[in-house]
């Protein structure tokens, strides 16, 4: 706005009312920042949905960990199943967290304060960036409060491995957070996104190599868990927190217990984190779609 | 163009009164399917005028709001607010405008002053505005002392004088209030309708709002009958009601018909029978009364006069009770249609 708009602009509010001041247009960026911090504010003042954010997996460690780990004794190496399944808990955690904000748009809808927001002179495209960005940042606390307790869960994990790893569980957190919201958008009731939700964890879930490696599989399961996108993003995680032990692996183990086999062809690192942008940009594609048309 | 050359007649039709209009509309229609909630309605709204929109639930209000806050795309027509047409410019539209919707949306998790300053930033306000502007805003409807309360704890009288603060926050020159009274106890009504009129007077803003209470449209400047989605009548309350010729007089006996036939011969006035009594409009009935009762000679058992109301003039513009119309089943299904389509993205 040029300057002699602007008193233009004043002069047309000032005839009304003194008070009256010209309003601009929020930026891309200010309405991302605003709805960001909406759905951190809200996060932070709902205690018992912290705690049992991270409780959650805390259990399924220790549970797991000692249960199951007695009775795997498939690990090359000296890798115990407990350290082994850490990394896959950070994922699972992020996981569920990411996909579980997009119940944020479902709850906005429910008490009508979407319809608040809808109205806004701003981009669709940024209101869906902030509830994105404000999900994946609640994903990424979480993954790393995961972290934090880990020295109590008797896990070997350094400063520096952690440092790589926050921005690899960004992107990780970003792309499923679009998988909550591209939910969130379409459906009505908080209800049926959480059935929704189930359905989409769980298989998610089992079918990633969180709990097992994902190479030495019956066929039917390996092609399955091949096509699901979690696998691309548990496996880059586990192989940067294990890289210490994995260095220290003999030669000779019978299978390499990380990354992704294609048909005897073993993904590196960056090509699974190719498939994880990928299939981020398909889900931010889709979710900003839902958002674009939610009404 | 030919959409501007229609609100150019609507402009030349102005009421007297108006000084400029904020609001202007031109054969603005909507249809769902068969259905025709609203019907090539025009009119317009003055600056730092109190509108209401008058009639049942399913006349089509709430269609025409959604219409004008850019909700809902009209199916033909034209709508300017402050300048901006609803269809080709709806940001300029929606940064003229605040809304109030029927049902709550303000965010009760947050504080009645976060909700404010949520607004203020989503509207690009700036940010040495927003905080000043939420103070005096949550001041003027009372709530001050409540600011950093999470809304949860807020009574409903409370959330709706907070949406109202909220719709104001970004100095629109309209505020639309979708039945803005509606679940509330007549004490906390009275106390809506203060703020509103105060709010009108400090911040000159034009209040567009929707209503099925009577007394509600009373206390507006000018009032727009709506039934079936048409405009029946428009204009300030007070001259609706004088449309109808002065008080109303009932008069009840044994032989109703009698009494109709002598109030018709001898004082050349056309009598309706309405609740089991003789009805007619005069003006300034209580002089009439003596006189009428010394020329009549059938037996009365009961007179009643009062002055007319809006709900009078809606039956006599519409043919039936605004309750009457609530119950018929096309605009049950009108009103249905409005819930499942009263909304779009845009």
């Amino acid at each position: 706005m040029t300057a002699d708009q602007a008193t233009a602009e004043v002069g047309k509010h000032s005839e009304i009312g003194s008070t009256r001041r010209s309003t601009g247009r929020a930026s891309f960026l200010q309405v991302v920042r605003v709805i960001w911090l909406r759905e951190i504010l809200i996060y932070v003042r709902d205690r018992p949905r912290m705690i049992s954010a991270f409780a959650m997996p805390v259990l399924m460690l220790v549970l797991f960990g000692e249960g199951l780990g007695n009775s795997i004794a498939t690990l090359p190496g000296d890798i115990s199943y407990r350290q082994f399944f850490f990394p896959g808990m950070v994922a699972m955690q992020v996981l569920m967290s990411s996909v579980f904000s997009g119940v944020s748009i479902v709850t906005d809808r429910q008490f009508g304060f979407l319809r608040e927001i809808l109205v806004a002179p701003v981009s669709r495209t940024a209101i869906c960036f902030g509830k994105i960005v404000g999900g994946a940042t609640l994903a990424l606390a979480n993954g790393l409060v995961m972290f934090a307790i880990a020295p109590l869960l008797g896990i070997d994990i350094s400063l520096e491995i952690v440092a790589k790893l926050i921005g690899l569980i960004a992107l990780v957190s970003f792309m499923l957070t679009g998988v909550g919201v591209a939910m969130g958008s379409r459906l009505r009731s908080v209800e049926s996104f959480q059935m929704l939700s189930q359905v989409a964890i769980m298989p998610g879930m089992f079918l990633s190599g969180i709990f097992f490696p994902v190479n030495n599989l019956p066929v039917w399961m390996d092609v399955l868990v091949k096509v699901n996108p979690v696998t691309y993003a548990v496996a880059p995680i586990r192989e940067i927190a294990l890289s210490k032990q994995l260095s220290e692996l003999p030669a000779d183990a019978p299978f390499q217990i990380t990354h992704v086999d294609w048909f005897g062809y073993t993904l590196s690192t960056w090509e699974e984190l190719g498939i994880v942008v990928i299939f981020g940009v398909a889900m931010l594609t889709i979710a900003i779609r839902g958002v674009r048309t939610v009404d | 163009m030919e959409g501007s050359n229609d609100l150019d007649a609507v402009r030349t039709n102005l009421q007297d009164g108006i000084v400029s209009s904020s609001v202007q509309v031109a054969a603005l229609s909507r249809s769902f399917g068969e259905i025709k909630a609203v019907d090539e309605i025009s009119f317009e709204v003055g600056e730092a005028e109190i509108f209401g929109f008058l009639g049942p639930n399913g006349a089509g209000k709430t269609t025409t709001i959604s219409m004008l806050c850019t909700l809902l795309r009209p199916t033909s027509g034209r709508a300017t607010i402050g300048g901006y047409e609803i269809v080709d410019d709806p940001e300029g539209v929606r940064r003229e405008i605040g809304i109030v919707f029927q049902d709550s949306t303000v965010d009760e998790r947050l504080t009645a002053r976060e909700n404010l300053v949520f607004h203020g930033e989503l509207f690009g306000m700036a940010r040495n505005d927003i905080r000043p502007r939420a103070e005096q805003l949550l001041d003027r409807v009372g709530l001050l002392g409540r600011a950093d309360d999470a809304v949860i704890t807020f009574s409903g009288g409370m959330r709706r004088r907070l949406e109202v603060a909220r719709g104001l926050m970004h100095w629109p020159s309209v505020l639309f209030l979708d039945e803005p009274t509606v679940g509330l106890d007549p004490q906390t009504r009275r106390s809506i309708w203060a703020y509103a009129r105060s709010l009108r007077d400090t911040e000159g803003v034009t209040i567009f709002l929707t209503t099925h209470y009577m007394d509600e449209a009373e206390a507006c400047d000018r009032v727009a009958i709506m039934d079936h989605g048409k405009i029946v009548a428009i204009d300030t309350p007070e001259r609706l009601k004088a449309r109808l010729g002065g008080d109303l007089v009932s008069l009840s006996g044994p032989d109703n018909e009698a009494l109709a036939r002598e109030v018709r011969d001898s004082f050349e006035i056309d009598p309706r029978f309405e609740n089991n009594a003789v009805e007619f409009n005069i003006e300034r009935g209580g002089d009439f009364i003596p006189i009428l009762l010394n020329r009549i000679q059938g037996e009365v058992r009961s007179v009643g006069i009062r002055p007319p109301t809006l709900e009078d003039v809606f039956v006599s513009m519409t043919g039936h009770q605004i309750r009457e119309a609530e119950a018929s089943e096309e605009d049950k299904l009108r009103s249905m249609h409005q819930r499942g389509f009263g909304r779009r993205g845009g």
